[in-house]
Parts: structure tokens; sequence; C-alpha cells
């Protein structure tokens, strides 16, 4: 293998942001900025017609040496946990620079540079294989995003950017001191310092103190549900999403990387901390009522696009509660719940962001009858809506129904709670559609234009790949099913 | 190629016809409508001809299944019982899309209307012959999903788009008891098999689902100290999908409203496509209901209660196809009552419920499309202001009397004369009666009587204030189209004779569901599981006067609406009027609207729990801000965050790396 096929992934989205970051005029911008995402999703194809999904070794490793007195290695790779979450960065970006291809916004090559930034720094979190290099990316994450909600973002931009900063930048701290405690803690058991994830993960075992063993894994959980976001660590969320401007919140959406930390990082440890079962418990019961409660208060809100922002946190309740399912489907549905929600939630915002550019406003009660002037919007905001409240055939009732039925086999009362949820989340979909697509058309919009051959195309195309993996999940799930299997078999291994 | 082969069609032609008839609709005369109609004629043909087939050899079963992904499967299962509801849905969907090409001719958004409707026989078609569990929520969702397009076909009517919602959620909270009752399901037989489901076994196919009907049962839960079987909250759970689709007391409610959309959608929702599915699932799963202790006593209990309760509310709608619509309702309560039946006659019950269900599918379906041929002419809803419709319609009129008549059930008990409805109906009241006799508890029978009485009531009240007399109103009104009037005389045929030559035939055709071949069960086994005793002899043995009694009261039912509407002997204005408080109870719906959608989801879902978690959250947004304020006041340094500047970013992440580096090395040496 001679092409360093992950580096040029990671690499590709930062050498073109620089790049576009010099382009003059609109056009060069967002040429430049289709033309690496279309490379990007190629390699990422390449890759993925090359992948084994029958084994949960890593592939396509590359290894180099970085800082060896300290164990930091350059150290890439990727498996049936990763690998679904770049193919969803890989197939979105393109088609949201598309979607944004005829917008009038300022400063076009930032925009277009952040836009790729935040794909490499996500895609770099998902094929680090050392935790220094994931830090990095993790961190490198938050710095395009910030910039996405201050500069382009709604009326209270700066507040809200900043708030998602600190907020999550405190759970990244948190995370961190997990991080370097496992680190110093292996360090000392071996001899020998280590970066590497897998290494550290293998040595989490042989911390002889049990609360250390405990502190390390309750930091590095807090670091990772408040980026998934978990209730109650979520308030960060719809202020930024609702802030950001539409790419910003569709970039938001792709930011996989908290749920994808529960599975690389918790659950291969979670067997050897003293309090598992209540961490478990924790865990289940989070998502569980994040579920619940962001379905009430999806239901509650006026504007449309907060709506679908507390839809998102009771959505993602599924990945939480599915990796405390500790069942191989389970497991393997809240893995699945990622990808679909991440293709989901895409064309969510994308009809928020059309819907507000066209009227003005995104305040649920001043719309109405929108169906009968943008009936192309119509039709994929009806598949989008019922993705998102899980209608069979769709790829949401995968992850939700995989989710719910394994789950219930270890924690049946929390199962219980999520399945209560399902009423509401039908209502508010329904309800919020209703009242803007539905009923007598408020005249006071004039003739709107329905939506554009570039944002159709784009909003098309990922709602076509719902109803694709919701008929057929096998391409992906089979990959994920591995890996979980292998993650179930280690609480087997201990005991559990 | 073997017809067998050709099953998996039956659903995906009208699926394709869907996505053709939505693209292309509009380039073609009459919105496309022949796309649909060809594809559900072949559906039509393929599912007549394995019926047939399997009429003459009943074990080949058509069962076919493929691996979907992980442990679950998709496939094929056309048993007698699929066969014949197959047959029923294809056929009826059929003849309600061609004369839709008359009735929607004016709508210019006909494309979108036969794309829809295709895609809802698809559905209902997949539900039918979907051989596990879990493909049969999937198509059963779907055919939600197609009511909710279709009942809200008129999206720009308020009205339309509140029903709607309406008939999607109230189906929902049904659909969420039967997902639950499937994972329910699931963990039982994921425990049964200790953890390891072997390859290749797909455990939520049905022949799997009724192997392991006895370890089920043998599973026991405590609830409110009472000793429960799984299989018991299995199939009620089941029971709660069924009681959402097929409109039972209390998830009832949406059917009514369910009339904003265009009147064939009605006819399709109320004879083929949807409100059947929930009978269908009990039929289907059958054996785990007749295992299962008290799950039949509540499914008959239910279905006889429902009987009678929309019959009472079917008296004095105004609107000509609210009326059907609590007949629906009604009429779907006796088919769960015959399944409930279940308790005494065994197996028997699923033939005597399917029955009333295909003669219901013919008679509804025409009530229906004459309905809508009577307010295509005439250009009102409201019977109050037709009257005397029959001179300028007298075809509609000629079928729709069929149609009542069937719907009230004439015949002449003991021999093969009368109309279909005649021959489906009586079996369930006699198995009622029979229940009663061995149980000692008549109310199921009861409520079947007096609902039969109050049915042949409201229904002749209709034909009277519609077709006879004077006209009220200055309507017109015309025939309607012979693409209209066909498929009502082909319908009219069917509700006249479909009952009499099929009587004896088709329960024995359905008893072979369950006895032969595809999976063999001992009935008696499974009512000893279940705590039921099964008469030793059938129903239809009874006393001279029970076998006539649904006739006498049909009769009775006719004469009374003579007097009162036809006649107009009798002065109705007492007792018809806003100050009687029964009427005003009746007329109101027992204010179901007010207690399900002003009380339950208004006050306490959105404004009690929905904004109150509003307000919760505000709490815990203010707790962020207040301790990010303690530390702004605390430190300057942390003041710094807010300034935007890069540099100062890249301090504090130093600064804090560096703090985080020393005191993990504290924490660590300390313990």
């Amino acid at each position: 293998m001679a092409i360093p096929i992950l580096s040029l992934i990671v690499l590709i989205p930062f050498l073109f942001a620089v790049l576009t970051l010099f382009t003059k005029t609109k056009e060069q911008a967002r040429v430049s900025a289709l033309f690496s995402s279309v490379l990007v999703l190629a390699l990422s194809m390449f890759m993925y017609f090359n992948f084994d999904s029958t084994t949960s070794q890593m592939q396509f490793q590359e290894f180099a040496q970085w800082v060896p007195s300290l164990g930091i290695n350059y150290q890439l790779g990727i498996d049936g946990i990763s690998m679904p979450l770049v193919l969803l960065n890989a197939i979105v970006i393109p088609f949201l620079i598309l979607f944004t291809w005829n917008d009038d916004k300022k400063q076009p090559n930032r925009f277009y540079a952040l836009i790729l930034a935040t794909q490499g720094a996500v895609i770099g979190v998902f094929v680090a294989l050392d935790f220094f290099l994931f830090y990095v990316f993790w961190e490198l994450t938050l710095v395009p995003l910030f910039f996405m909600v201050s500069i382009w973002g709604g009326p209270a931009k700066h507040k809200a950017s900043i708030k998602f900063f600190i907020y999550t930048h405190v759970g990244s701290l948190v995370m961190l001191l997990g991080i370097f405690g496992l680190y110093f803690a292996a360090w000392g058991q071996t001899g020998t310092p280590n970066m590497g994830i897998e290494h550290l993960l293998s040595q989490f075992q042989f911390i002889a103190s049990g609360l250390s063993r405990d502190l390390i894994f309750v930091a590095l959980l807090f670091g990772f549900l408040v980026k998934i976001p978990a209730f109650p660590f979520h308030s960060w969320l719809p202020d930024a999403y609702v802030e950001a401007p539409t790419a910003g919140s569709v970039l938001f959406v792709l930011l996989k990387i908290g749920g994808y930390g529960l599975f690389r990082v918790m659950l291969p440890i979670l067997p050897f901390t003293p309090s598992m079962n209540l961490m478990i418990a924790i865990m289940a019961a989070l998502g569980a009522v994040s579920i619940l409660y962001g379905a009430f208060l999806a239901l509650a809100q006026k504007d449309l696009k907060r709506m679908v922002a507390y839809s998102s946190v009771s959505h993602m309740g599924y990945v939480t509660l599915g990796a405390a399912g500790l069942v191989s489907l389970s497991v393997s549905g809240a893995m699945f719940q990622q990808f679909s929600h991440g293709l989901i939630m895409s064309i969510m915002f994308m009809a928020c962001g059309v819907i507000n550019n066209a009227t003005g406003t995104r305040i649920i009660n001043e719309l109405g009858g929108l169906a009968r002037k943008m009936p192309k919007l119509a039709v994929i905001m009806m598949l989008a809506f019922m993705a998102s409240l899980g209608l069979p055939g769709l790829t949401g009732f995968i992850a939700e129904f995989l989710v719910l039925t394994f789950t219930y086999i270890n924690q049946p009362t929390y199962v219980v709670i999520a399945i209560l949820a399902i009423i509401i989340t039908a209502a508010y979909h329904l309800w919020a559609m209703q009242r803007t697509m539905f009923g007598v058309y408020n005249e006071k919009f004039g003739a709107l234009k329905d939506i554009s051959a570039s944002q159709t195309f784009s909003m098309a195309v990922i709602a076509i790949l719902i109803l694709y993996f919701g008929l057929n999940p096998s391409p992906v799930l089979d990959m994920m099913i591995t890996n979980s299997e292998k993650l179930v078999s280690l609480m087997a291994v201990a005991g559990v | 190629m073997a017809i067998e082969d050709m099953a998996f069609l039956i659903p995906v032609l009208p699926a394709l016809a869907f996505v053709l008839t939505f693209f292309l609709g509009k380039k073609l005369p009459n919105g496309g409508a022949i796309i649909p109609i060809i594809a559900i004629f072949t559906s039509f043909v393929i599912s007549l001809m394995i019926t047939l087939n399997l009429l003459q050899n009943p074990e080949q079963v058509v069962s076919q299944s493929y691996n979907w992904f992980a442990i679950l499967n998709v496939g094929v299962l056309i048993d007698p019982l699929a066969a014949v509801m197959l047959s029923m849905v294809s056929f009826v969907s059929l003849l309600i899309h061609i004369y839709a090409v008359g009735y929607m001719s004016h709508d210019k958004a006909q494309p979108r209307y036969f794309a829809e409707t295709a895609l809802f026989t698809a559905a209902m078609l997949g539900v039918v012959l979907s051989d596990n569990i879990l493909q049969f929520f999937i198509c059963w969702e779907l055919v939600g999903l197609c009511s909710y397009l279709l009942i809200g076909f008129w999206f720009e009517k308020p009205s339309a788009a509140s029903a709607a919602k309406k008939a999607f959620l109230t189906t929902r909270v049904g659909d969420v008891m039967f997902l639950a009752g499937i994972i329910l399901l699931f963990a039982d037989i994921f425990r049964i098999f200790n953890g390891s489901i072997p390859e290749g076994v797909y455990v939520l196919r049905f022949d799997e689902i009724f192997t392991h009907i006895p370890e089920i049962a043998a599973l026991n839960t405590q609830i409110f100290g009472f000793e429960v079987s799984h299989l018991t909250i299995i199939t009620l759970l089941f029971f709660g999908g069924a009681v959402g689709k097929s409109g039972q007391f209390p998830l009832h409610v949406w059917l009514p409203d369910a009339m904003e959309g265009p009147t064939t959608v009605s006819a399709l929702i109320h004879a083929a496509t949807m409100v059947t599915a929930g009978v269908y699932l009990v039929a289907r799963t059958f054996p785990m209901f007749l295992a299962a202790p008290y799950s039949l006593l509540v499914v008959a209990y239910l279905g006889a209660f429902t009987a009678l309760f929309a019959a009472t509310m079917g008296l004095v709608m105004n609107d000509i196809k609210r009326v059907l619509a609590f007949s629906t309702i009604s009429q779907l309560g006796y088919m769960m009552l015959g399944l409930g039946m279940g308790a005494v006659i065994g197996v028997t019950a699923v033939g005597d419920s399917l029955f009333h269900l295909i003669n219901h599918a013919f008679f509804k379906a025409l009530l229906f499309l004459c309905a809508g041929s009577v307010i295509h002419a005439v250009g009102t809803q409201d019977i109050r202001q037709m009257g005397g419709v029959r001179k300028v319609m007298p075809i509609t009129f000629a079928t729709m009397l069929i149609a009542s008549l069937a719907l009230a059930g004439f015949g002449i008990p003991g021999t093969s004369i009368g109309v279909s409805g005649f021959f489906s109906k009586d079996p369930i009241i006699e198995a009622a009666y029979l229940f009663g006799e061995s149980t000692e508890n008549w109310v199921p029978y009861l409520f079947s009587i007096v609902a039969a009485l109050l049915t042949s009531i409201y229904i002749f009240r209709l034909i009277f204030m519609t077709f006879t007399g004077k006209p009220r109103t200055n309507y017109g009104g015309h025939e309607s189209p012979s693409v209209m009037t066909v498929p009502l005389m082909i319908l009219g045929v069917l509700a006249l004779v479909f009952g009499a030559l099929t009587k004896t035939g088709f329960g024995k055709f359905l008893e072979e569901t369950f006895a032969n071949n595809f999976v063999n069960m001992d009935i008696h086994a499974l009512a000893e599981i279940g705590k039921y005793h099964l008469a030793s002899h059938g129903a239809g043995s009874e006393p001279l006067l029970i076998l006539w009694m649904p006739v006498i009261v049909a009769i009775a039912g006719l004469l009374i609406s003579y007097l009162i509407y036809g006649m107009r002997i009798i002065d109705m204005s007492s007792i018809v009027s806003r100050k009687n408080p029964i009427y005003k109870l009746l007329y109101n719906r027992y204010y179901q609207n007010a207690i399900f959608t002003q009380f339950l989801a208004v006050k306490v879902i959105y404004e009690g729990l929905a904004l109150a978690g509003r307000a919760i959250d505000r709490g815990f947004d203010w707790t962020v801000y207040l301790i990010g304020h303690i530390f702004t006041e605390a430190s300057d340094g942390l003041r710094l965050l807010q300034t935007g500047v890069v540099q100062n970013y890249a301090t504090s992440v130093v600064t804090g790396v560096s703090l985080l580096i020393i005191l993990v090395k504290l924490i660590l040496e300390v313990f």
C-alpha cells in the first residue's frame, strides 16, 4: 500500500482550506472547495470499496514516529467504527458546498476555507490512533466552527459562539484530564511512554487504583457527553445550531466526535471500571432522558430551527442509550444512528435555511401553505421529517429499532422511557409540517420561488441516500456489527 | 416461471407505479391513472391465480425468505389467509382506482393522487404478504404514512391538514404499542435462545414465533401483584396497534375526521387498504392470541363495545360520509368480536371474521363510492339538503340500496337466500350467543344484537333522507359517467351474491391456514395454554328464534327508519334537538374531541409538559451562565476568553493544559 490514503483525506481539506483562503472571488472559492471535497469523496469511496468489513482490525494503517521521548506518534487507521463516519463527512460536504453554490455570503473565501478546515479536523479525529493527535484534531474542530458562527451567524451569534466554545472546551479539558491520567498511569505501569489509543486502552485494566480508573473513566465520559450532547449538558447546542448559518448547522450535525468517543474509547474500558454498573446506568439514563426531554422541548419550540436543534438532542439520545445497551446489535444501532442522524439532520437544516431565506422568518406560526409555492422543498422536507420521526424504510427507523429492541434486553426500564417519546416525536414533526407546509398560504410572502436546481440536487441526493440505507443498511451496518461484536466480546471476557 | 415466483410482484408493481406516476403522471392523460391501474390489475391477477391454486392444493403455500440485514429477513408468505386478503385488497383497490379516473377528473393534482393511492395499495399488499412481524410493521407504518398524505390531500384546507395529522398521531399511539410488543417478543425469543440465535434462523418469522408460543406463554411478569403471561402482554400490545389502525374505541377518533380526503380515499381506507390491517394483524397472529390468557376476551369485549358505541353515533350524523365512517367503526367492532369468539369456537373465528371483512370490503367500498357519486352530482355532503336523489341517479340508488341491505344483513336463515352481510355477520352474532351459553356472559351477544338494530336504523335513515321524498334544496344533479357507475355495478353484484356463493367454502379454506402445511398447530393445545374452553359444537345450531334474531332486528330497523324518515309519521323534532342531552351527547360524539384534543393533547402534553420543559431548560441554561459568571468574577484570566483574540485562546489552552498535567500527576501520586 503505497498511497497514504488516510493522510490524504485529512490533509487535502486543510491544504485546500489554505488555498481557498487566498482565492479572490466567490467563483474561485467555491470551485476550489468543491474540487477538494470531491477529491476527498473519491478517495473515501476508493477506501470504502477496498475495505474489509468482516474484520474488526484497523485498516489502511499509517505510522511515523513523532516525539519518541513522549511516546507520541503519527498513527492513523480506520475500522468499522470510523469508516461510516468518514464516509458521512465525505459524502455530505460536497453536497453542502453545492447547496450553498449561489448564496451571497460575505467573504466567500473564508467561508469555504472554514468548511474544508472543519472537514479535515473531523476526519482527523476519526482516523487518529494516537491520543495526542486525536486531541489536537478534536480541539481543531472548535476553531473553524467558532468562526463560522461568529462571522456568518444570526443576531445572537457572538453570545452563541462564545457559549459553544467555552462550554465544549471545558468538556474537552476534562477529557484531556482523563487522557493524561491514562497516559501517566500506563507510563508508570510499563515504564515507557506511549500515546497510542489502543495501547492506552489496553493498559487501563492494569491500573492498580480502582478510584483512578473511575476518575479517568468519568473524565473521559464527561468530555464525550458534552460533545454529543447528552442531557443535561446540551444547553450549548440549541444556541449554537440556531445561530449558525445553514452550512454551520450542517457542519455541527456532521460533528459526530462525541458519539464516536463512546465507541472508540469508553466501551473498551467500560468492563474494567470498578463502578461499571453505575456507569452503564448513567449512560442509559442520560440517553433515555435526552430522547424524551429533547422531544418535549422540540414540541415547545416556536422557531423551526430551534425545534430541529432540540430534535437533534433527542435523536442523539439513541446513541448514548444504544451504547449502554451492550448487545452487539444495540451498539451497532447506536453507531448507525450517528450515520443516519448526520444525513437526516443535514436536510432538515438545509430546509430550515431555505425557508428562512425565502420568507425571512423561521417562526412556525408565521409560516403556512409553503407546499403550494415550494412543492420540491415540500417533498424533500416531508421525506426528511418522516425519516426523523422514525418512519420505516428510512435510516432513522433502522437505528432506532435496533437500539430499542436490543437495549431492552439489558435495560428494559430506560427503553420504556424512550418508547414514550416516539409519539411526542411524531407530534412535533407533524405539527410543524402542518403549520409550515400545509394550510393556507400566508400571502404576505408574495411570490416565493421554489428551491434552486443546485439546492434541489444536493438535498435530493442526501434524501435518496436516506432511503437507500433505510432499505439496505448492510453496506455500512455490517462493518459496525463486526466492530460492536468485538466491543461486546470484551465485556464477556471481563466476565460481564 | 411458476406463479409463486411472481408473488413478490404483488406489492412491488404498485410501488413502482407510485414512482412512475409521481414523476411521469403530469405528461399523461388523467394524471397517469393508467399506470397504477395496470399495476394493480396485474397484482390482482397474480393474487387470484395463487388463491385459485391454493384452493386446489392447500399445501402449496408460498413461503420465501431472504436475508435483509443482521438477523432480520424479508419474505413472502401467502397462505389461505393472506391469499384472500391479497385478492380482495387488489380487486377493491383496482375498482376504486378506475372510479377515481372519473371522480378526480377535475382535480389539478391528479398525478400526486394516483401516485399516493398506488403506494397506499402497495403498502397494504406488503402488510398482507409479510412473512415476519417486522416487515409487517414496516408496511403497516407505510400504510399510515399514505393515509396521512391522502387524508391531507387537499392540504391547503386547514381542516384537511389537521385531520391528516390527527389520523397519523392517533394511529401512531397504537403503532408504538405494536412496536413495544415486537420488542418484547424479540427480547423473549432472544432469551429463549440464550442470546445466541443460530445462523439462518429468522426469529421474527411467523412460523418461528408460533413454534415458541408455549415457551413465551410460560414466561411471567408481576404486574400490580398479578402474574401475567408475557404472551398476554405481547398480544395485548399487538392488539393496541390493531385498535389504532382499525379504529376501535378509544382510538377510533381519527376515522370520522379522515373524511377530509377525497371520497375515493375514504373508500380505500374504509374498505381495502387501511382499517382492515388491524383485524388482519389479530387474524395473522391468532395462534398467539389463542394461547394468551385473557387476550381474546379483551378483543371480544372491546369489539362488541365498539360495534355498539359507534352505531349510536351513526344515528345522528348528518354528513353522508360521516354516517358511513361510524358504520365502518361499528363493523370493524364486529370483526374484532368475531376474532374474540375464538375463545369458544377456536380457529373457526378467523374464518368468520375474515368472511365479514371481505364482504364488508365490497359493500363498504360500494357505499362510499355511491356516496361519492352523490356528492359529485349534488355538491353537498349534508343529507338534510338532499332528498329525492333516486330520480336523478337511478344506478347509484340501486347499488347503494343493495349495499345497505348487505350492511343491515337481510336474508333467510337456513337457506342460501341473503345478501353478503347476512352470511358473514350472523355467524359472528351466533358465536356470541354460543359464548353466552358457555360462559354465562351475555354482554357481547346483547351488544351485537342492539348494534345490529341500530345499524339497520342509521343506514336506512341515510337511504330515506338521501334518495326518497322531494329535493329539499335546489341541487340539480345528474347520474355519474360510466367510468364511475360500472365499478358500482360490479361491487353491487358482489355485495349481493358473494356471501351466498362462498358461505361454506370460505371458512373451510381459511381453516387450512393454521391446520395444514405452513405451521402445524394443535388448536386445542393452544387454547389450553390460553385457558379457553372451546365449545364442543360449532355455532349455527341455536334455537330458531336466535337464528332469526339478527334478521328480525334488521327488519325492525328498516321499519323504524321508514316510519320516521320515509313516511315521516313520527315527528323527531322534539328528540332531534340540542336541548335533548342524549342527542347532544351523541351529536358531539361523546365529547371525545374535547377530551383527546383539547384536554390531553393541548392542555396536558403541550401546555403542561412541553411548556414546563421549556422553563426547566431555561433553568439549565441559567445554571451554566451562573457557573460561568462565578468563574469570570473570580478570575480575570478567563475573561480574556471573551475578547475573541486567537492568541488569548492559545495562551489559555496552554496554561490550562499545564495546570491539568500537574493536577493529574498529583492525583495519581495520592492514590
